[in-house]
């Protein structure tokens, strides 16, 4: 299995393409950040946090790498889909090695191509945040984010290979991909805080087991710059703020705890490993 | 001799296709066994299934002594399959690609080293160890598919129109690089193919068509119970040697400056040469070839 393992991630880190085209759909994000979304969120708080352009950043690349998270592993899980397509899977199974054995080095590809990809992203958010004017992620928080992004990653490729096991076209695959990239921002709150979406659509990022990852990325990102700059402001409004910018999820006046997130993230991707093992097995086999 | 590979009643469909129809034989060990027909006949169907890939619907087969079905895994590590497409990784280079794949057989450090170099020797394609797969050019590819087929030094190795697509010399070249393994390595090697010539130079040949087994034996065998020798007259005075035959009830046809007779062995051919020795300029008497014994097998030419 390790060396079926070591072989997807040499067909997946061959394909320059591939890599370039995983990575650029977070780096879009960034770029639109940068150029324009930046701006129009900052100019709510400017008059109110003197730091807010480095708290809004922070905020900004917490659900940059939490959509990075997902949007990686796709690429990932395109090796997968490409040896479907290429009928590389039936010189596969005719090699002593167990399906489950190979699904399994499909996914574990999946979760350590994301895992390096999303690193890399927030190497490139960290650079651009000291760039800015902000201050460098401290040790201790580097650990956190560096768990959280492994949390996500494995959630996401729960639930990404849950959807891609319905697939085996290169084609749908793409089209799914591009599909999911764009969703995964909105439905996490990511473009658009989610106090500014609508009562339902609320409930959609509220339900959707990726926002709990963004949740908990803002959380350990915008802490310390929430601190210095926020710490004069009534307790109400802090509380407001982080209702509307989704650092925290409330169902109703009750609060969404960091354990209750974790617990989603993990219990989604237990639940949608399972429904994909289903989805796959029921495939009939020839 | 052992029968390395034996099928009893295999039977396959596609929903309502039958692509394989109750269908019994047998592979003897050390040979090269062919299975002819053309395409849809039903070869790829019978090979992915003995080859662990495809669920038979009925039948009983084993392989090297394993039970398919029940010991699919000792089966997989006993041979070796070659498809008609390229499936190994076009990014990654001849060796790494064959050192992946052997790695599924639970290959690893020297032993690996060892299987690669030897499986790149027996198909002359040490010097590409380096390029890139999908670099290379059909006939390299196609060596090199039979390699990673090699390299857990399989007892039977089985290919699925391995000259399909190649130029002339890359085919003749890969067919010897075949024919060495199997007479010098002592593999067994099942193969399918829509090329006569190809058929006629295995030791067993089947014919299949529609899911069934319209023929089997040795090539020459074939040749001698479905294939007509012929005598060619090329005639100087149709009208007499056309009347002579209907005379004499023989049936014939005629052709552009030459009149064709079917006949039993090429020594009837004497007789009537020197009946119409006036009539005629020149003659030849052909052998029947697999493609004669082709079309009086299953009453239809290959459809390629």
């Amino acid at each position: 299995m390790r060396a079926f393992l070591r072989r997807n991630l040499l067909v997946f880190f061959k394909d320059r393409a591939a890599v370039f085209f995983s990575l650029l759909s977070s780096l879009i994000i960034l770029g639109l950040y940068i150029l324009f979304l930046g701006n129009v969120i900052i100019s709510d708080f400017e008059d109110k946090i003197p730091n807010a352009h480095e708290i809004m950043t922070n905020w900004i690349m917490a659900g940059l790498l939490a959509a990075s998270t997902a949007t990686t592993t796709l690429g990932g899980l395109g090796v997968m889909i490409g040896d479907k397509a290429k009928k590389i899977d039936r010189d596969l199974y005719v090699s002593p090695i167990s399906r489950r054995k190979l699904a399994l080095g499909y996914v574990l590809n999946a979760m350590i191509i994301g895992y390096i990809l999303t690193f890399i992203t927030f190497v490139f958010v960290e650079i651009y945040i000291v760039l800015s004017g902000g201050s460098l992620i401290s040790l201790t928080k580097l650990l956190e984010v560096m768990a959280l992004i492994l949390l996500a990653t494995v959630s996401n490729t729960a639930m990404v290979f849950f959807i891609t096991s319905f697939f085996s076209s290169e084609n749908a695959f793409a089209t799914v991909s591009t599909v999911i990239g764009t969703l995964i921002g909105f439905l996490t709150g990511i473009y658009i805080p989610i106090g500014q979406l609508p009562e339902s659509i609320q409930w959609i990022v509220r339900l959707f087991p990726p926002s709990y990852a963004a949740v908990l990325l803002r959380q350990a990102l915008m802490a310390d710059p929430m601190a210095a700059g926020m710490a004069d402001l009534p307790a109400e409004y802090v509380e407001g703020f982080k209702e509307a910018l989704g650092i925290v999820l409330k169902f109703g006046e009750t609060e969404a705890s960091k354990i209750f997130s974790i617990a989603v993230l993990l219990v989604s991707a237990a639940v949608f490993f399972l429904l994909a093992v289903l989805v796959l097995s029921r495939k009939k086999k020839e | 001799m052992n029968h390395i590979i034996e099928v009893e009643d295999l039977r396959k469909s596609y929903g309502s296709v039958v692509a394989v129809a109750d269908i019994s034989f047998y592979v003897e060990a050390g040979g090269l066994f062919a299975f002819l027909g053309p395409n849809g006949a039903g070869k790829t169907t019978t090979i992915n299934v003995i080859c662990t890939f495809l669920k038979p619907d009925a039948g009983r087969v084993s392989v090297n002594g394993y039970l398919l079905g029940r010991d699919d895994n000792a089966i997989r590590k006993s041979i070796g399959v070659v498809f008609q497409d390229n499936l190994l990784d076009n990014l990654l280079t001849v060796e790494e690609n064959l050192r992946c794949r052997g790695a599924l057989y639970g290959l690893s450090g020297k032993a690996l080293t060892e299987a690669v170099k030897r499986a790149m020797a027996e198909v002359e394609i040490t010097d590409l160890a380096k390029r890139p797969y999908g670099k290379l050019s059909g006939g390299q590819r196609r060596r090199c598919d039979i390699a990673r087929a090699l390299v857990n030094t399989p007892e039977i190795l089985f290919l699925d129109e391995p000259t399909t697509g190649l130029d002339p010399q890359t085919r003749k070249l890969v067919w010897e690089i075949i024919r060495k393994l199997q007479r010098e390595a002592g593999v067994t090697v099942f193969l399918t193919t829509h090329y006569m010539e190809e058929a006629a130079d295995a030791d067993y040949v089947i014919v299949i068509d529609n899911g069934k087994i319209a023929a089997k034996g040795r090539p020459t065998d074939l040749r001698e119970r479905y294939a007509k020798d012929k005598l060619s007259l090329v005639y100087s005075n149709p009208e007499a040697v056309l009347a002579g035959l209907s005379a004499l009830n023989i049936p014939h046809t005629k052709l552009a400056g030459r009149i064709i007779i079917p006949i039993k062995n090429t020594l009837d051919a004497l007789p009537l040469i020197e009946r119409f020795r006036p009539n005629i300029s020149g003659f030849e008497v052909m052998l029947g070839t697999m493609d004669d014994a082709f079309i009086g097998i299953t009453g239809k030419e290959l459809r390629q």
